[in-house]
């Protein structure tokens, strides 16, 4: 077990010291780089608490488990050739997991971009 | 000193002064100011103060040194092309900065580059889009936009000066789509939205088009405006022969909305003046079907343009932050491809905003074209 603060608490004081207290004294023109700065310890901070994309996003389409080809892999493929197409089940079930799988990764990414967009 | 000389280096401005007095039939040329402009992510663009005795630019000059940065992605022209499109497009009445001399000698910059006049003002596109002094003149603007849209595609096939633009039939969609593929194919990450987008481009190619020189980054944030005047339209490294709705779709895409992303022609209007100030102009009706291809192809190239921003980082060894950063930004051109063609069906979507409350964000909703998906 790491010490205490987590490297995540750690990051979001760094982030806070960084643009409320050491952005100020920076020149105006070096405060894009710094807010830049900024959003990629956000990013790290949000990636740290949540887990990558489980494969249980595909068991709908793909069942449990059987499918030793990575799921996301073989999902951009089959989405390619229009796999899903012939089946109106099938295919509502792909968009579903495209909706969840961009909404995830904006979640860790941009969360602003999202609110933006009319999503809680 | 070719190549590795800082440009501000004595020796790099003298060469750069005797450049400019030979290729202007001057006495003499004495730089005066010389200083990275902000701005341009694949190239380099220098404000360059002269003072010029004799010749045709006799006395004191604001240009502009354009050449590349240490990386770049393929699509672009090299710096000797775009001064030769910047050519015809001044030729044609297009609002550009005068392009002036092309040189690639590297005792000269290092570099390949052009030299063109200076316009007054400023391109920020968060300040265009929200300075709220602005909004009166924005409208205008969208229309004179449309025109100047309509004159660029005034340039039309065959052109022996543009004989280096691939031809229409080698870089229409299908050929876009297949060309986004190889890229995914090479791509570390599966990227399973911008499949299914492209899937969607593969089956609504729309009819060939009669082709026109179109800009491919006609868009807010690359032209000027000063006191509400426009002064230029900038960037044409992407030119290219197209279909003109390739432009048109470009210019209302999402990404290039900026603070105001409800006024869906580019953050300064809605579509009415942008397309009026079009079809007056051009004496050519916009057919929205094609727009649409144009515009869920236009969020297609964005994502990839911007994964290939963030390889120039992860790649190429430049090493940048804004590189970096516009590498993640694919994710929002995905999350515009699924509203788009899949309306609706947003998972944790509130209720629709009214236009306007989204401001501060780079993108968001958009409605209004019919989905036939």
């Amino acid at each position: 077990m790491s010490d205490l603060p987590s490297g995540v608490a750690l990051l979001a004081l760094a982030r806070d010291v960084l643009t409320s207290e050491l952005m100020p004294l920076l020149p105006e023109e070096h405060h894009p780089d710094a807010l830049r700065v900024a959003r990629c310890m956000a990013i790290a901070q949000r990636e740290a608490e949540t887990a990558e994309t489980p494969e249980h996003e595909f068991r709908d389409l793909y069942g449990a488990g059987t499918d030793t080809d990575q799921p996301l892999r073989r999902f951009a493929r089959e989405l390619r050739i229009g796999a899903f197409e012939n089946s109106r089940d099938r295919e509502a079930c792909a968009r579903a997991i495209l909706w969840r799988l961009t909404v995830a990764k904006l979640r860790r990414s941009n969360p602003e971009f999202l609110a933006a967009n009319g999503f809680d | 000193m070719a190549g590795t000389a800082s440009p501000r280096s004595e020796p790099r401005q003298r060469a750069l002064s005797r450049f400019l007095a030979a290729a202007s039939a001057a006495r003499t040329v004495e730089i005066t100011a010389l200083r990275r402009l902000r701005g341009g992510a694949l190239q380099e663009n220098w404000g360059l103060d002269a003072h010029f005795s004799g010749g045709p630019l006799d006395g004191e000059q604001r240009l502009v040194l354009r050449t590349c940065a240490a990386t770049g992605i393929a699509a672009s022209l090299t710096r000797l092309r775009e001064f030769a499109v910047q050519k015809a497009a001044f030729a044609a009445g297009v609002t550009v900065p005068e392009p002036l001399f092309a040189g690639e000698d590297p005792d000269v910059w290092g570099k390949p580059f052009f030299i063109m006049r200076r316009a007054p003002g400023i391109a920020a596109p968060d300040r265009i889009t929200g300075d709220r002094a602005l909004d009166l003149v924005l409208p205008a603007i969208a229309e004179r936009l449309g025109r100047e849209l309509a004159l660029v595609h005034t340039i039309r096939p065959p052109r022996p000066d543009l004989a280096f633009l691939a031809p229409h039939a080698e870089v229409g969609p299908a050929q876009q789509i297949a060309g986004f593929r190889a890229y995914l194919d090479r791509h570390r990450i599966p990227r399973p939205v911008l499949e299914w987008g492209i899937r969607w481009l593969e089956t609504h190619i729309p009819p060939p088009a009669e082709p026109v020189l179109c800009h491919h980054d006609f868009r807010t944030g690359n032209y000027m405006l000063d006191g509400g005047a426009l002064t230029a339209i900038l960037d044409w490294e992407f030119a290219g022969w197209g279909d003109p709705h390739e432009d048109l779709g470009w210019f209302c895409c999402k990404a290039w909305r900026f603070a105001r992303p409800d006024r869906e022609a580019g953050g300064i209007a809605d579509r009415t003046p942008f397309h009026r100030g079009y079809e007056q102009a051009s004496g050519r009706s916009i057919d929205p079907r094609r727009v649409r291809f144009w515009e869920v192809l236009a969020s297609v190239r964005w994502a990839i343009i911007a994964l290939q921003q963030g390889d120039r980082h992860m790649l190429d060894g430049e090493r940048d932050l804004d590189l970096a950063l516009t590498g993640r930004r694919a994710t929002e051109c995905e999350l515009e491809i699924l509203m788009l063609l899949d309306p609706g069906r947003e998972p944790g979507a509130r209720a629709r905003q009214p236009p306007g409350q989204a401001r501060g964000s780079r993108f968001a909703e958009r409605r209004g074209c019919p989905s036939d998906v």
